[in-house]
């Protein structure tokens, strides 16, 4: 495995890398959840985490943001560089980071808040609009990217709450895509989609590609293959193995990757 | 029989119904409890319940029941004697009650015989000196008719007592073996022994909705009582507020709600701040060891009687003050005694109230808001102010509610913190009062109970407790508002 991550750092250059973890361990209190990992995740793609339940996939990608301060048991030891900048340093503000690297949560969490609110959130705390004209258009534009823009355009002022559990993950979507991030980390975002909801948040995620990194966690292999070009493969917290999305789909060198992805084990 | 003895004896025979209840069960299926519909506890309880609610529920019917009506029995016998001396009937009943109570307590220490009893006349013996060394003193001698509504009284309520005691025992065996005759293997003990769970639920209940509406109803009339003896737009609009127990008060409510609204408005403004932030620490930035030190500390606050705080007020809050604005420093007070140092030493008592709610409402807020919030690059503080104090407003509003009736009906801090002055002033440094500190002082005089200075009390407590009454109702109002628009 660790072959693989340094096999890949021969191949792009230094620059492409985006996010590279190194010898990343999670505890929570005794729990050993995350083990060893080292990865390399390239900037202007898309890479797909998959796993079985409870291989700590939220796990890890919750550690790129540093999500996990916000857990008291949570440990972490090992490395993880943004931009070639140690994130776990000491002068580095996780508020920041936070804004750089965005986050779409596993289950929906829409603030008691209006939708347009909902949106806005992260703009206004950053600053990112300088008039109310300024904010209408990004508020939308996010909406729209999120395929949800239709749905709503007549009931901004509606709370978010209110919507269904799919309208509820797009409105995150939305949420985070608004805030303008970097990277954007994505744990499960299709889980409670309709086929179309789902195709069009694809294609969002396809554009992002253009001038962000994008990280997904799904369990759908079909969905891994469609949006990623790179996927990672984690079982019981162990990255078994890292390669683009076509070998390990076509031709796994783990035999755990294989029978994963063909369905005998899950 | 006192009561307390039938009660043990229902309750014995409900344990015997519940094992006899259980053998027959098991023995009528001939030990395989498969067979039988229900559990074998059930056909016990079933048993066991039907001893105890009817007997009892009859028992508590009849000791309430029984007074009232051998009161009236008696009433012919007193009631010309009451109007020739000019005396209200329900003085005179109060006294046939008494001379009862005596010669039952005469009767008990073997001062006299039970027939003595009953053969007394005030002609032939000291029934003052009697009752008196049975500890039962009397005010004055007692009347003829009066003793012989009492031995009535005492004849009635006997042989009442005895017809009950039978009757409740009656019932509670006749109930239990009812319940054990329906033991068949196919009886639904199980359905009906839910059924006799939902009838004490709903009884414990009615008590309690039925206390409440005795409480308003008792401070209704004796409020229009009030009002029959005094204007109600004086008490409403007058601005004076001045008892005189000869008669000729003026009774004006106004002082008095001005009084209490100052006070709690102080109250309010000193425990909202500080209660709210420190729930906010304790729920978000405390570590848990400071936490768990921290909020049962805060807590004691709450523990404290308000009559610590009343002494803390007069004693060491209202000097303090002085010495800043009395007449050696701004000169805005006169006395240790003000609305100031009342509302500062509530406002403290207040201070768990809000605290400690708006800290289990806070940690209610779910975790996945906080993590949203932050994960798109938001502050701690940006956090709480913009996601959890909007989501845990209603329950916050609350609590606040809550304070402010706990504030608006307290009495002993007023008492001696504010002092007793009746006044509608704009100077917090000034003495003045509140209502609930008034009833107190109306119902400690030695007024008639009848006269309007004595029952304006009930009409100050049922004025507050209109008022305490609409908070709740704003209460309720603004929590349903809010959470219809959040979830
Ligand atoms: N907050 C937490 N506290 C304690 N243990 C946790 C916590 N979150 C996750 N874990 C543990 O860490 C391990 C990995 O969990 P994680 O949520 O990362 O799995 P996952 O791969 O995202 O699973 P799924 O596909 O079901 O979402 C699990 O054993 C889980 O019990
Ligand atoms: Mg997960």
């Amino acid at each position: 495995m660790y072959d693989t991550a340094s096999r890949l750092e021969g191949q792009v250059s230094a620059t492409d890398i985006k996010i590279a973890a190194r010898d990343v361990q999670v505890f929570y209190g005794d729990n050993h959840a995350i083990k060893d990992v080292s990865v390399d995740i390239q900037d202007k793609t898309v890479t797909a985490f998959i796993g079985p339940s409870g291989c700590g996939k939220s796990t890890f990608l919750r550690c790129l943001n540093r999500m996990n301060d916000t857990i008291d048991i949570a440990r972490i030891e090992g490395e993880i560089l943004i931009d070639g900048e140690d994130i776990y340093d000491k002068r580095v503000d996780p508020v920041q980071l936070r804004a750089k690297v965005g986050m779409v949560f596993q289950k929906p969490n829409p603030f008691p808040k209006s939708i347009f609110d909902n949106v806005a959130y992260g703009p206004k705390i950053h600053g990112l609009s300088k008039t109310r004209a300024d904010l209408d258009d990004i508020v939308e534009r996010a909406l729209r990217r999120a395929a949800l823009w239709d749905e709503v355009k007549d009931r901004l002022t509606a709370p978010g709450t209110g919507l269904s559990g799919g309208q509820q993950q797009r409105l995150c979507i939305a949420r985070a895509v608004a805030t303008e991030p970097e990277v954007l980390l994505m744990d499960e975002p299709c889980s409670a989609l309709d086929p179309i909801a789902t195709g069009q948040v694809e294609e969002l995620i396809d554009e992002l590609r253009q001038d962000y990194s994008v990280v997904i966690v799904t369990h759908s292999m079909q969905q891994a293959a469609r949006v990623s070009q790179k996927t990672a493969f984690f079982h019981l917290g162990s990255l078994v193995e890292y390669d683009t999305t076509d070998k390990i789909f076509t031709n796994p060198q783990d035999s755990r990757t294989e029978s994963y992805i063909t369905g005998r084990i899950g | 029989m006192p009561a307390f003895w039938i009660v043990l004896i229902v309750l014995g025979i409900a344990v015997a119904g519940f094992v006899l209840g259980r053998s027959r069960a098991l023995n009528a299926v001939i030990g395989d409890r498969r067979d039988l519909h229900s559990l074998p506890n059930y056909y016990g309880w079933n048993a066991a319940l039907k001893g105890v609610v009817p007997a009892l529920g009859l028992l508590a019917i009849w000791l309430i029941l029984q007074p009232m009506l051998i009161e009236r029995a008696v009433t012919g016998l007193v009631s010309e004697q009451a109007i020739a001396e000019e005396r209200d009937l329900g003085l005179v009943l109060a006294d046939v009650r008494r001379v009862a109570a005596g010669l039952d307590a005469a009767v008990a220490q073997g001062l006299l015989s039970g027939d003595a009893a009953r053969d007394l006349s005030t002609a032939s013996d000291d029934i003052r000196a009697t009752l008196a060394t049975a500890g039962v003193a009397l005010g004055s001698d007692v009347q003829p008719a009066v003793l012989a509504a009492a031995q009535r009284f005492r004849v009635l309520s006997g042989q009442a007592g005895l017809v009950m005691v039978a009757l409740v025992l009656a019932i509670s065996a006749g109930g239990t073996l009812y319940g054990l005759r329906e033991v068949r293997p196919d009886f639904r003990a199980r359905n009906v022994v839910e059924q006799g769970i939902r009838a004490i639920l709903i009884g414990a209940a009615c008590i309690a909705i039925l206390t409440t509406v005795g409480i308003v109803l008792s401070l209704v009339f004796n409020t229009i009582e009030f009002f029959r003896l005094y204007p109600a737009a004086d008490f409403f609009f007058s601005t004076t507020w001045s008892p005189s127990f000869g008669g000729g008060s003026e009774l004006g409510i106004l002082p008095l709600l001005w009084g209490t609204l100052y006070i709690s408005l102080i109250a309010l403004l000193v425990a909202v701040p500080i209660g709210l932030f420190a729930a906010v620490y304790l729920s978000e930035y405390a570590t848990k060891r400071v936490r768990s030190v921290a909020k049962p500390a805060i807590e004691i606050l709450a523990g404290i009687p308000t009559i610590v705080y009343g002494l803390f007020a007069l004693l060491t809050v209202g000097p303090l003050l002085m010495k800043v604005f009395g007449d050696d420093g701004l000169g805005w007070m006169q006395a240790g005694t003000a609305v100031m140092t009342a509302g500062l030493v509530m406002g403290i008592m207040l201070i768990p109230f809000v605290s400690s709610l708006s800290d289990d409402i806070i940690n209610a807020v779910p975790q996945a808001l906080r993590d949203g919030s932050y994960g798109l690059g938001a502050t701690q503080s940006e956090t709480i102010r913009q996601v959890i104090l909007p989501a845990a407003l209603p329950g916050i509003v609350g609590a606040i509610l809550l304070a402010a009736s706990r504030a608006i009906g307290e009495t002993m801090i007023v008492v001696l913190g504010a002092g007793a002055a009746a006044r509608m002033e704009l100077n917090p440094f000034e003495a003045m009062t509140t209502v609930t500190a008034k009833i107190v002082s109306q119902l400690t005089g030695d007024a008639d109970f009848a006269s309007p200075e004595a029952l304006v009390a009930f009409a100050l407590g049922m004025t507050l407790f209109v008022i305490t009454l609409g908070l709740n109702v704003l209460a309720l109002y603004i929590v349903r508002k809010y959470r219809e628009q959040y979830e």
